[in-house]
């Protein structure tokens, strides 16, 4: 029944339900830069939304956001590429030993669950205060995801599949490529979009919080120059950027799926 | 692979104990004897890698200390507020937006992408709303566990079997019973996951927006024992912290598993 | 024996349903001009090609379709919404995996509010009905799929409707499974005196379960012809080397190849149409 309505009223709703979010966003926009205009808001806590829109042309002329950018964006490919190989081998090794396997996976999911990025002064001591503390603090945060979709993958792939790799008498290692991998692939790359995620988040994440690096040490330095405008730009600004690389990476994921 | 093979003809010699467990007893061994041997040889910078003895001195040391449980109070009772606000919220708009797929459409996707955006950045902006105390800790908490609350409640809520709604229906329930005897219950899962997510979310914010700027609470401490270079101490408080917040996480999912059903 | 009673004292009354969905691709007309009465204590079946509406029409009777035109009616009055003499069971999976079997089978006596003794007993009753006695506290999960619909048979016999409406129950079932729940079914019907209108897509089940056979036609699904079935009763499922029933079977097979023929046809254009817009 709901299934014939929604057809029905299609036509329209699809454009009006996003019209009335952006709509009400736009709204809400507005109504904090007239509160701040008239005064109920304080604009010493809240700068108004056109004070915003206009510092972030500071941001890129003053504050190298753009320089910012690809250093922050540099420590994630550099942490991606490195969880990427690591993660998807280790993963491996572990699904074809399945004593490890039993022995580690529970271990992996675990460490998933702890809260990793509070080791961020741990790592600073092992580190240095300087990119690769970022990059470590990305690297392990992403790593578990990576390692158990792996397993997942693999250990996922429909019997008959192997069955039939059988009775063309593959090899192993021909198994494993021509087969198992092709087969898992798609669970590695969601693996390693959540991977992408979590790091990302850590990245800067981390460089807020030792002001070092890129985007995430714009934010501290504006907040500690009391910049609110600039503070708040700069949020806009990563929240933009981490908005886009979900969309992009889901969009890989989608076109990595193959239609079934 | 070596290793392995060894381990099975042990396991044949001693039936009593698992090759996964005999595997898992020397994983740790041998860690922990490289820990040792790094530790010993000097190579690294000093203390990075404190001695095993020190820090299970240091381990002793912190959980005879009063002034650790005081911090450790401060900190959960922060959780235990962003969980509380952020989860009630989070609840609320779950199922507002699970059971209206219009306002569903409308406002879904700004908290989908939301999501998963680093949630410490707004630091700042809490401080600036709710002062340096802990009520800008609770509130980073309840920002970062608000998400995955709404978002797996809302996920949820559109998952319910529609022919289990459509029972209900065939039965003529009510709004009430339909609510109590079929929304609810099949939504436990992914309202408990939400809550096991939203758990640790909050204990990762509140505990980085302690470690940025406070004078309480564990994440006060490990920083503390950063700027005073007492790795051991730091260590400590990081095991004993992963313990615990992997103990509460197993524990919430053991919560939901219990009536898990697998469907073919 | 069915076609010995008159067709005014009709328990049910289907009258020129008509259904049409719009879909992106324009409107598609589901079930059209279909009208149809069931005696009280009758084996009623629909059977028709997939994509015929069937599950439509189950939709419509069991009043969990508002948008249609035509007037279905129990017992005289015409029904708006579910109505209490219809109990329904569905094809999919339907037990709530968070109730005990018993607690399952109990639900709609929970529902009107009966003590918790009295409709556990009830429940017992029912469960034993349908042979899963010894199951009472496992969970649906513990079940395999075949006595996972057979709780959710006894559920709705548990509200003893007046007209048991059923859309393709053993359709998720093994071959073995469905020729045994069947039997049970069969017995259950006639031990109860069940009136019950059973749609499906096999015509081994349907000739041998029903008193009266309606078949549909592919989209629209129109009646192209209501069969009686004149085999003795009671049937088992031994009846179906018998030469009366292959004569029925392959009567209503010829009525059906064309339409599933024509299904397939339709199903085979709007593939390649689809191809089309996406290249």
């Amino acid at each position: 029944m709901t299934l014939v309505v929604a057809h029905t009223r299609r036509s329209y709703r699809s454009y009006a339900a996003p019209m009335v979010g952006l709509g009400s966003f736009i709204a809400f926009v507005l109504l904090v830069e007239v509160l701040i205009r008239i005064g109920a808001l304080n604009r010493f806590i809240i700068p108004a939304p056109s004070e915003i829109i206009a510092s972030f042309g500071r941001l890129f002329l003053e504050e190298n956001i753009v320089q910012r950018f690809i250093f922050t964006a540099a420590e994630c490919i550099a942490a991606g590429v490195m969880v990427t190989v690591c993660g998807v081998t280790i993963g491996v090794v572990m699904q074809r030993f399945s004593l490890l396997q039993r022995a580690c996976e529970t271990w992996v999911a675990a460490f998933a669950s702890a809260p990793l990025v509070l080791a961020y002064p741990l790592f600073m001591v092992i580190f240095g205060r300087n990119a690769w503390t970022i990059i470590m603090m990305g690297f392990f945060s992403a790593l578990p995801p990576v390692i158990l979709k792996t397993i997942e993958g693999i250990s996922g792939t429909r019997k008959v599949l192997v069955n039939v790799g059988r009775s063309f008498n593959l090899t192993g290692t021909q198994q494993f490529w021509k087969i198992l991998f092709p087969a898992a692939l798609p669970t590695i790359f969601v693996g390693v979009r959540l991977g992408l995620i979590f790091a990302l988040i850590n990245i800067v994440g981390t460089e807020f919080l030792i002001n070092f690096g890129g985007l995430g040490q714009l934010i501290n330095d504006l907040a500690e120059r009391y910049d609110l405008a600039g503070t708040y730009a700069a949020i806009c600004f990563v929240i933009l950027v981490s908005v886009l690389f979900f969309i992009v990476l889901e969009k890989a994921e989608r076109w990595l799926r193959p239609v079934d | 692979m070596a290793e392995t093979g060894r381990l099975r003809q042990a396991a044949v010699a001693a039936p009593l104990l698992s090759p996964v467990t005999l595997l898992r007893v020397a994983i740790i061994l041998g860690v922990l004897a490289v820990w040792e041997f790094l530790a010993d040889s000097g190579w690294l910078y000093r203390d990075v890698v404190p001695s095993l003895l020190s820090i299970g001195r240091a381990l002793a040391a912190l959980l005879s200390d009063r002034n650790y449980y005081f911090n450790l109070g401060v900190t959960a009772a922060e959780i235990g507020a962003a969980l509380a606000i952020g989860g009630t919220t989070g609840l609320a708009v779950g199922l507002l937006l699970g059971g209206n797929r219009f306002l569903s459409k409308a406002f879904e996707p700004y908290l989908y992408y939301l999501g998963p955006t680093p949630k410490i950045i707004f630091f700042p902006v809490m401080i600036m709303w709710f002062g340096v105390g802990p009520e800008s800790k609770v509130a980073l908490g309840t920002l970062s566990c608000f998400f995955p609350v709404a978002l797996n409640v809302a996920a949820g809520m559109r998952q319910i079997d529609r022919v289990l709604i459509r029972v209900g229906e065939s039965f003529r329930a009510t709004t009430a019973q339909m609510v109590s005897k079929i929304y609810l219950p099949a939504m436990r899962h992914p309202i408990i996951n939400g809550v096991r997510l939203g758990f640790g979310f909050a204990l990762i914010g509140t505990l980085l927006a302690e470690t940025k700027l406070s004078n309480k609470g564990i994440g006060f401490l490990i920083i503390q024992a950063y700027s005073v270079f007492d790795m051991p101490r730091m260590y400590a408080m990081l095991i004993v912290l992963f313990v615990l917040a992997i103990g509460a996480n197993a524990l919430i999912g053991r919560l939901g598993g219990l009536d898990r059903i697998k469907r073919t | 024996m069915a076609l010995a009673q008159a067709s005014a004292d009709a328990i049910l009354v289907a009258d020129d349903i008509f259904v049409q969905f719009n879909t992106p691709e324009g409107p598609i007309t589901a079930v059209d001009n279909v009208s149809f009465k069931v005696r009280p204590s009758e084996f009623f079946s629909v059977i028709g090609p997939s994509g015929c509406g069937k599950s439509t029409l189950f939709n419509v009777i069991g009043g969990l379709l508002g948008q249609h035109q035509g007037v279905v009616s129990v017992g005289g009055e015409t029904i708006s919404g579910p109505h209490k003499s219809i109990g329904m069971v569905f094809q999919e999976e339907s037990t709530f995996p968070w109730r005990t079997v018993v607690d399952n089978v109990a639900f709609p006596l929970e529902l009107v509010g009966m003590p918790k003794g009295k409709r556990a007993e009830r429940a017992r009753h029912f469960i034993r009905m349908v042979g899963l006695d010894g199951f009472e506290n496992r969970y649906p999960g513990e079940l395999s799929g075949g006595m996972r619909q057979r709780v959710s048979l006894a559920r709705t016999l548990a509200s003893e409707p007046k007209i048991l409406l059923m859309d393709e129950p053993f359709a998720a079932l093994d071959e073995q499974t469905r020729l045994l729940l069947g039997d049970k079914v069969l017995q259950i019907q006639q031990q109860l005196k069940q009136t019950t209108l059973l749609i499906t897509h096999n015509i081994t089940e349907a000739v041998q379960m029903s008193d009266r056979i309606l078949v549909m036609t592919y989209r629209p699904g129109k009646v192209k012809r209501i069969v009686d079935i004149d085999l003795p009763r009671p049937r088992t499922s031994e009846i179906v080397s018998s030469e009366a029933f292959g004569r029925y079977v392959a009567q209503i097979w010829n009525d059906l190849r064309e339409e599933a023929n024509r299904g397939m046809r339709d199903e085979e254009k709007h593939m390649l149409n689809q191809d089309e817009r996406t290249a």
